[in-house]
Order: structure tokens, then sequence, then C-alpha cells
């Protein structure tokens, strides 16, 4: 069990791409960290390096105390699990699990002890005489982190384990790893590309894009305070709304403006805003707080026309749009039976009070962010304040 | 074509008869015809072999209407030796591919891990160059180093046939296992060595396979080098079947017969091993 700690690590690759700078991270002993980001965010750069797979260019890399930049993965005492497995394909579900033990010259009993024991918490037990290709690839999976449980590693890693999996095994296995994380009470590093995964997954969660840590927090703090644009749109299903803004006194009040609306803003929100570097903002609205106006509502009302409807059936996903190609997409989760149809012309009424604003040319947000932000948020709101 | 319903699907069944036929007599045709082309020369060479020296000049030739003797055989056998050049040609096939293996394998796999294209075209330029361009140097060096006539010279030599065709067959295979496996057996504890043995090349076994048995055959049909740089005691039996052409007479029973004993195990190898040979030449390609 072990704190892994990440101090300024960089990874520029040939010809100065950089696929990382400067990440800072801290990961306590038996969190659950989720890195998470789009495609090519240097997430699973982050996580190699931390392997010990891909070479860190610059910066300090911490496990368990011990400085580990120049050590071979072997000996760092992690194990990883791949995306696409990387069973040995010529070696019995048993073999695979026992080779790393193997390899470190474990005694026999002591292989076996292990590897029965990870079978029967993954319930793999009557796969453990078949090859790889016998199985399917929900069980392939629970042979890759059965491979890493009997090495009962320091740090486990996981490199997108879920996403060659079909949709429903995807949702069971989340499970399982959460129920093992809490049953093993070990660190582990955790990438993926789907923020339903790190929302439901992660003690804390990472968010990154083209290198860069945006933010670090708790799932809940992320989407509740989400520090720019870019971990606003990301975090959150159906995504947050974003529309462009203008911020206006108006004598006591401070209005934000639009195409076709005009918000009041909401009192709790007026110092920040007030402070705003610029007056072009964007307003980010989650879909459950796309409300219905009253009939009698005059204020923060949004017109729009209903475009698509998915009825999940405990909740409904209304998509509309203001404009006639329909080219916008409004969303909002409505949790009643509502009797809207495709078409109809809608008055909606955003809850003000937790509505989100960020600045339109930097994304940051406007609205003080809690908890560890990024340096760069950080040094603008000092510089702000 | 009448109106009539049922005339019209009848037709059709009939054309679609011809055409089947068609397609068959042209396929089987093509095919009779290759393999005709390719095992007419074996054929003779074995039924000559069954002749005695009379019957093989007679006009016209007795193609199946004779009776077949042995006596080439034991000709091949007891006055020759034969059993003495099979053994040099086992000893110097078997010690270049496995040589060709040792040193071919590690070379294909670093080829693969780290992208050496250069030095991957560089191999194929040496596969391509004649054999003949390599001969008179290796026999000039050879006989400094008092070789000739050695199995080292010959296995040595014989390298540069097969080793190129191992690095070539083995790289896309390396190329084609997934780069996750390799690391997965470095966090696992490996180094690049103990990965190579014991994840590599047990996955790679139908190339190493093909590449080892092509080796072998290719150093066992070998004449150049052999011509030139065996002597008594290390001939091999492409070379050996020269005993056969005297300066006044060519014996065309033993030569056959000589023919058929060094082809042979080459045909039973290839027969064996054909299905591993295709998918070890065709592996790289297909899987991706």
């Amino acid at each position: 069990m072990a704190k892994v700690e990440l101090k300024n690590i960089e990874k520029t690759y040939e010809g100065d791409v950089r696929a990382v700078s400067a990440a800072n991270v801290v990961i306590e002993d038996r969190e659950f960290v989720v890195f998470v980001g789009p495609s090519g965010c240097g997430k699973s750069t982050t996580l190699r390096m931390i392997a010990g797979l891909e070479e860190i260019t610059s910066g300090e890399l911490w496990i368990d105390g011990e400085l580990v930049n120049d050590i071979p993965p072997k000996d760092r005492n992690i194990a990883m699990v791949f995306q696409n497995y990387a069973l040995y394909p010529h070696m019995t579900v048993y073999e695979n699990m026992a080779f790393g033990l193997r390899i470190r010259k474990i005694a026999n009993a002591e292989i076996d002890k292990r590897v029965q024991e990870a079978a029967k918490i993954l319930s793999i037990q009557e796969y453990l005489h078949r090859k790889p290709r016998a199985l399917s690839g929900g069980q392939r999976q629970r042979v890759a982190v059965g491979r890493a449980i009997v090495r009962n590693p320091k740090v486990f890693l996981f490199d997108e384990p879920l996403s060659n999996l079909d949709a429903k095994l995807r949702v069971q296995m989340r499970t399982e790893i959460a129920k093992l994380h809490n049953r093993l009470k070990a660190t582990m590093i955790y990438v993926t590309h789907d923020q339903v995964e790190a929302m439901t997954m992660g003690d804390k969660i990472v968010v990154m894009k083209d290198g860069v840590i945006q933010q670090i927090g708790s799932p809940l703090l992320l989407y509740d305070h989400p520090c720019n644009h870019f971990v606003a749109g990301f975090i959150g299903s159906p995504p947050m709304n974003f529309l462009d803004g203008k911020l206006r006194r108006d004598g006591e009040r401070l209005l934000a403006e639009g195409e076709g609306f005009s918000f009041v803003v909401a009192d709790n929100h007026l110092e920040a805003l007030l402070k705003a570097p610029h007056p072009e903002v964007v307003i980010g609205i989650r879909p459950e707080h796309m409300g219905i106006a009253a009939q009698d509502q005059i204020d923060n009302i949004l017109s729009a026309h209903v475009t698509v409807i998915e009825e999940l059936g405990a909740e409904a996903h209304m998509y509309m749009s203001r404009r006639a190609d329909d080219m916008e997409n409004l969303i909002a989760r409505l949790e009643q039976r509502h009797g809207y149809r495709i078409g109809d012309n809608i008055r909606l009424s955003p809850d003000m009070e937790r509505v989100r604003y960020f600045d339109a040319v930097s994304g940051e947000a406007l609205l003080g962010v809690i908890g560890p932000i990024r340096m760069s948020s950080r040094r603008s709101a000092l510089a702000q304040g | 074509m009448s109106a009539d319903g049922y005339c019209e699907p009848k037709s059709t069944e009939i054309s679609r008869f011809w055409r089947r036929l068609i397609t068959n007599i042209l396929y089987f045709g093509t095919i009779v015809v290759c393999v005709f082309f390719f095992l007419l020369p074996l054929l003779w060479m074995f039924l000559n072999a069954l002749k005695t020296p009379l019957q093989i000049v007679e006009l016209p030739p007795r193609i199946f209407n004779f009776t077949p003797t042995m006596e080439n055989f034991e000709n091949v056998f007891n006055s020759q030796n034969f059993l003495q050049y099979i053994y040099n040609s086992l000893i110097i096939a078997g010690g270049s591919s496995l040589l060709g293996l040792i040193l071919g394998l590690p070379a294909a796999f670093s080829i693969a891990q780290y992208r050496q294209k250069k030095l991957a075209v560089f191999i194929l330029i040496s596969r391509m160059v004649p054999g003949i361009t390599f001969l008179l140097p290796l026999f000039i060096m050879f006989r400094f180093f008092r070789m000739v006539d050695t199995y080292t010279s010959l296995i040595l030599s014989h390298l540069l046939v097969g080793l190129p065709f191992i690095v070539w067959v083995m790289v896309p295979f390396f190329e084609s296992i997934p780069k996750d496996l390799i690391d997965a057996a470095r966090v696992d504890g490996c180094n690049i060595f103990s990965t190579f043995i014991r994840i590599i090349l047990p996955i790679s076994m139908p190339g190493v396979v093909t590449g080892g048995i092509l080796s072998f055959i290719f150093s066992w049909n070998n004449f150049m080098f052999s011509i030139v740089l065996a002597s008594n005691r290390t001939k091999t039996v492409p070379v050996a079947i020269f005993n056969f052409i005297a300066y006044a007479q060519i014996d065309w029973g033993g030569l056959m017969a000589a023919a058929v004993t060094i082809t042979l195990p080459v045909l039973v190898i290839t027969i064996l091993t054909q299905k591993y040979v295709i998918r070890g030449l065709t592996a790289g390609a297909v899987k991706g």
C-alpha cells in the first residue's frame, strides 16, 4: 500500500511533442484515483510513466516515499491491467496469473495459494486450466485483473480496462472493480475516457486535456464546481448546456443577456461576477437545472422548441433548439411525466442560483472554485484578488 | 422465350448448369496443366530410378510397362557411400538453420521492436544479391584460415541463404505481437531477454518452425556453396550426385536414384508441415 506523488512530471517526445506538462498529483494511500479526458490528452502516457513503461522527461515520481524515476517497472512493485487484456496466449489462465510470481521465484505452494485466492475473488476458478482464447471478453478481463491481484502490489494501474467490453458487462465490471478496491484497500490508479466511469468509481478525479491537468477533485466537486468551461462540459451526462452571454449592470441588478434571453444574476453570484475580467461570459446550466417556467413567470425565460425526447422511464431527456434549423442542442432533464411532444414550444427557466459562469476568453470559472485546481487558474484568481 | 411461367426457371437452370460445368472445366483444367508441368519431371525421376540403364535409354520409352529394379538404390548406398553424404548434409543444413535461428530470431525481434527499417532493408539486399557474389571472397577467406572442406565453413556459408530468410519471415511476425503483451511482461517482472524467451518465442512458434524448416530445405538443396567449399570429407548430397557423372558415361539410373533419395526427405517434410508453413508465411499479413 502506498502513496504516489507526481511532482512536475513532464513527457516530451522526439520533435518537441509535449504529451504531458507539469503534472502535479498526490495520490494518497488506498485512494482510487481516476485520470479522465478525451483521447490524446496524455492520461495513458501519465499512467505508463507511473508504471515505468514510458520514460519521464522531467519531474519526480515518488511511490511509497521512494524516488522511482530510474527504477524499471519490474522493481516498482506495481501491477497493471491493460485495455486489450494482454494475456499471454500460450499459457493457461492459471499460468497467466502465476507468471509474475514465477519470475520472482516465489515458492509453488505460495503461488498456488495466491492464484486460488484471486480466482475465488473473481469467480474464475472453473477457467483456470483454459487458454485465454477460450474465454469471453469479460472473463479475459477478470483474468487480467487476477494477474494483478496475485502480485499483491503497492499500486494497481488500470489502463482503460473496460473499453473493450459491451455496455452491460462494463457496468457490471465497474462495480466489481469498485468492490475489489474496498476489499483490497490498495492504491488504485485508473485511466478512462468515459466520464461516467470516472464519476462512479473515483474517490478523486484528475481531468486532463492536451497534456495539462485541468482540475483535481472528488466527483461531486468537479460536477458542482468545475474550474473551467472544458471540465464543465466534460463531466456530466447529459452534458451541461452552454449559452453565450454578456454581463450588463441594470441599476441594482446584474443581467446576463444573450440572443433571446435576459437572465437576472442571482444574489449569491453577484459579488464574484462584478469582478469578471470581461463582460463576455459563457453561461453553463446543468440539464437538471433547466426547469419549466411557470405560466406567470416573466424573468429568466428561455424559449425553445422540442426536437427530440428520450424517455428513460424514471426521467426524460428533452433536447431543444432555439434555432429553426435545430442545430442547437439544449438539454433538460425532466423527472416527472411531462406530456411534451416534438415540435412543442417550451418556456424554460434555469435555476439561477446553480448556474455556472465562465470567462468567454479564457474559459475559466468566474465563480470561486473550491478545492485543488490547476496552477494557472489559481494564479489568475490571485491576480484578480 | 414464351410467356409460360414454367419455361423460364427451367432454362435458367440449364444455363446455370452449363456455366458451372465450364467454370469447373477451366478451373480443374488449369490445375491439371500446372500440376502436370511441375510433377512430370518428378514422376520421370521416380520411374527412371527403378529402371535398368538399358530401359532408360530405350526408344520408344517404356512408361509403366517395365519390371522395377532396386539395383540403382543399392548402388547409391553401397558403392557410393551415400549415407556419409546424407550425414554431412544433415549436419550442415541442421547446423546452419539452428545457427540461423539463434542469430536471426533476436535480430528480427529487435528490428520489429525498435523499428530498424534500414537494417531490415540491408538484410533484404543481402538476400537478393546473387550468392555467387559472396562465393569467391568466402572461398579465399576460408582457404586463408585453412577451413575449406570443414563443416564450419559450410555452415557459415549456408547462413547467407538461411539467415536473411529467417529474419524476413520473423519481422512481420514479431511486429504483429501486441505491444501491450511486452509491456505486461515487463510489469510482471521480465527484462527484455526473458520477455523474448518466455513470451515472444512461444507465441511465435509457427513462424519459428516455418523459418527453420525452409532454411533447412534451402541449405539441403544448396549446390553452389557446397561444390566450392566442400570436398571429400564434407561433400553434401546435391554435390554427391555428380559422382554418377563420369568422364565417359553418365549412370542415369544411379543419378535418378540419388536424386530420389535426396528429394524424399524434403518432400516428406514439406507435406507434413505445409499447413504450419503456410500459416507461418501469412501470419504477419493476415493478423494485422
